[in-house]
């Protein structure tokens, strides 16, 4: 046991002596973008789905808080891009309420998809399947791991179970969130009417 | 030199942790085994892989420290998107108080989903799957040949009163060494939201099974096993923010 301490402590040190400044940086601007993002939830409801707080990755490979989603209304749901068959139905039916603006009126708005499956959706997957699909620049797809999909998927009431042969099956469910990360508006099923989404949406502009 | 200092601390501070940790303290060794689903699936039964459970409820103490470090998980500070306004409700002062609340050695209640997940985070823990849960609670009690006597300590639960303050440890430990399964409270479970049922269908309009209630027991392996039916129900009904007076947890992790 002390030997094992003792070789820790030594390892450790040596890698001390090898410490870069840029590293430390690091960690210290880290902890003020944490402070920043916190503050910003302050600022949002108790309520808000932008509560929470972990970073997700986009289909770009950007790093994304949710609370940076604020300011804008979006449309969220949750797929996985090996899913055959509900989830090509499910962007079908996003494409549907997108047709229904304008240009002008889409720049106010974004479509959000959150993928349920942390394993094989990562973000370059997620990036064919966005280039694949057509999904243009008001579309985000993130990715999370498994943690945060679950947290996510409690506070929007999806539910979803991984199957043996490593699909999934999961709710249908598409949410309307205005601009603080409220949810105004949810729709349960796949080919579905647009116009109450739309609507929905609509409000919000 | 100063920053070293620091980083050796910290460092000694995490062998510390490890050493502690790898001794699983009031945790169990649940082994490999299978139970039988209530609700029909794909499999008539589960298998679990094995993995150490606490071998009781977290209690109020326990919780104590928790909140005491995490402020945001305090009754005051707690956004309401993970809490619902009972959160923790049962201590007078919103903090653990020994003197005035119940005791610190009974299964803390009233707390969420996202507040169970987080302390099972924070001991390097998590909440246990469904599965595991079943599972782990489907043991006997020890010494007992009897299948009936696990009904039994359920169907009594469900007739009285039970005072959740009491002890975590207090009516009975199963064959796994857990004490109290059943008896004292409900408790949470990781995917507590998976779908009994596959949505991925055409017709939406068909009725799915596995939703409550009645459908269920068309699909239920034991249609007479009520006990376990209130429990499947009570587990659909709840949402990750709901806090209930009789609803606490324990964690696990992996073996």
């Amino acid at each position: 046991m002390k030997n094992l301490l003792l070789i820790l402590l030594t390892s450790f040190i040596i890698a001390g002596c090898n410490e870069n400044k840029e590293e430390i940086k690091q960690c210290c601007s880290t902890d003020k973008k944490q402070e920043k993002a916190t503050d910003l939830n302050a600022q949002l409801p108790g309520t808000s789905v932008y509560q929470l707080e972990d970073a997700w990755t986009t289909h770009e490979g950007n790093q994304l808080l949710l609370n940076q989603l604020s300011g804008k209304p979006i449309v969220l749901t949750m797929i996985f891009t090996h899913c055959e068959y509900a989830c090509p139905m499910m962007v079908n039916d996003l494409k549907k309420i997108e047709a229904n603006f304008s240009e002008e009126e889409r720049k106010e708005f974004s479509f959000v998809l959150v993928s349920i499956d942390h394993l094989r959706d990562n973000p370059e997957r997620l990036n064919e399947y966005a280039v694949t699909q057509g999904l243009g620049n008001n579309w985000t797809l993130l990715h999370g791991d498994a943690n945060q999909v679950k947290e996510l998927s409690v506070v929007l009431n999806i539910s979803y179970e991984m199957m043996e042969n490593g699909s999934f099956s999961h709710s249908n469910r598409k949410l309307v969130l205005d601009s603080k990360g409220n949810i105004v508006y949810s729709q349960d099923g796949l080919q579905t009417k647009s116009e109450p989404v739309t609507e929905a949406i609509r409000k919000l502009l | 030199m100063l920053l070293k200092k620091d980083l050796v601390f910290l460092l000694m501070l995490c062998f510390v942790t490890v050493s502690v940790s790898s001794q699983n303290n009031g945790m169990v060794l649940i082994p490999t085994g299978s139970y039988k689903p209530f609700i029909k699936g794909q499999a008539e039964e589960v298998q679990v892989e094995a993995f150490r459970m606490d071998e009781k409820s977290v209690t109020n103490a326990e919780f104590s420290a928790f909140v005491e470090a995490n402020p945001k998980w305090s009754r005051e500070q707690i956004k309401r998107l993970f809490a619902d306004e009972d959160y923790l409700s049962h201590w007078a002062t919103g903090h653990f108080d020994q003197k005035n609340d119940q005791q610190g050695s009974a299964p803390v209640v009233n707390v969420s989903w996202f507040a169970a997940n987080a302390y099972c985070e924070w001991q390097g823990k998590r909440l246990p799957t469904l599965s595991e849960w079943e599972y782990a609670a489907s043991a006997l009690p020890q010494g007992s040949k009897d299948p009936g006597s696990l009904q039994e300590i359920i169907a009594n639960w469900y007739s009285r009163r039970s005072p959740a303050e009491n002890d975590a440890a207090a009516f009975y430990k199963n064959e796994f060494g857990l004490w109290d399964m059943y008896g004292k409270v409900w408790e949470w479970v990781y995917d507590f939201n998976r779908v009994q049922y596959n949505e991925d269908s055409r017709n939406m309009e068909e009725a799915p099974e596995g939703l409550f209630c009645g459908s269920a027991s068309l699909n239920a392996s034991d249609a007479s096993d009520y006990a376990t039916f209130i429990r499947y129900a009570f587990r659909g009904s709840l949402k990750g923010h709901f806090t209930v007076r009789k609803l606490g947890f324990r964690c696990v992790r992996n073996k």
